[in-house]
């Protein structure tokens, strides 16, 4: 989070506003100037307007300047999807596993404490477990 | 914040021998047409290339065998 970006709650829903993104388009206070008014401090009063109405007009930014989220999902799920790993399966390519995991060889030893990698999904590589762009030559499709 | 994100324990990625890429533990899954699936899962990635169910495993290293 850049310094001075700011976020705002009503207890239900929190908006993040990141300044460096804004384009001043507009839209928002256009839209529903109870809540989004550039002439006022705190800019945002998420007591302008319902919660639906609020989601409705971050939705428009054409930046995502303005983004939301239920504060349920911040307390909960919004930590572990910023840690926990993501595993990306390539079409006709690898598999990239990035995040928070650990990876052991065929014989059971850690390997590879990257942040990042990409493991062959074609059976080709000459650098096994890992792709090494075999499969462009080889031909491999795969879902 | 800081004490929840650090308990997340790390994905595990185990690649099996003449076998599948076996992975389990808390991740979000992104398949080939950008569908997620999110939370504790346990998946077996085929790594012969010649499994009719990609990418899942569906056993057929047995026949044709994956080098390691």
């Amino acid at each position: 989070m850049d310094k001075n970006d700011k976020k705002y709650t009503n207890g239900e829903i929190t908006v993040f506003w990141k300044p460096a993104k804004c384009i001043h388009a507009t839209t928002c206070y256009r839209e529903l100037i109870e809540v989004f008014n550039p002439r006022k401090r705190p800019w945002v009063n998420m007591d302008g307007a319902p919660t639906e109405e609020i989601i409705r007009v971050v939705r428009l930014c054409p930046t995502q300047a303005l983004s939301f989220q239920y504060n349920k999902d911040i307390e909960t799920e919004k930590p572990r999807e910023e840690h926990q790993a993501e595993v990306r399966v390539m079409e006709d390519g690898p598999v990239i596993i990035m995040g928070n995991f650990v990876i052991y060889d065929a014989d059971g030893k850690e390997i590879n404490h990257k942040k990042m990698t990409s493991l062959c999904r074609c059976g080709n590589s000459n650098d096994l477990p890992y792709c090494d762009g075999m499969h462009r030559k080889t031909g491999f499709t795969g879902k | 914040m800081e004490n929840e994100t650090t308990s997340i324990s790390p994905a595990e990625v185990r690649i099996l021998k003449n076998g599948p890429i076996l992975i389990k533990g808390v991740f979000n899954f992104r398949d080939s047409s950008g569908k997620i699936t999110s939370g504790e899962q346990e998946l077996y990635l085929c790594r012969c290339g010649g499994s009719a169910s990609k990418p899942w495993c569906d056993g057929t290293h047995n026949k044709i065998g994956v080098p390691d």
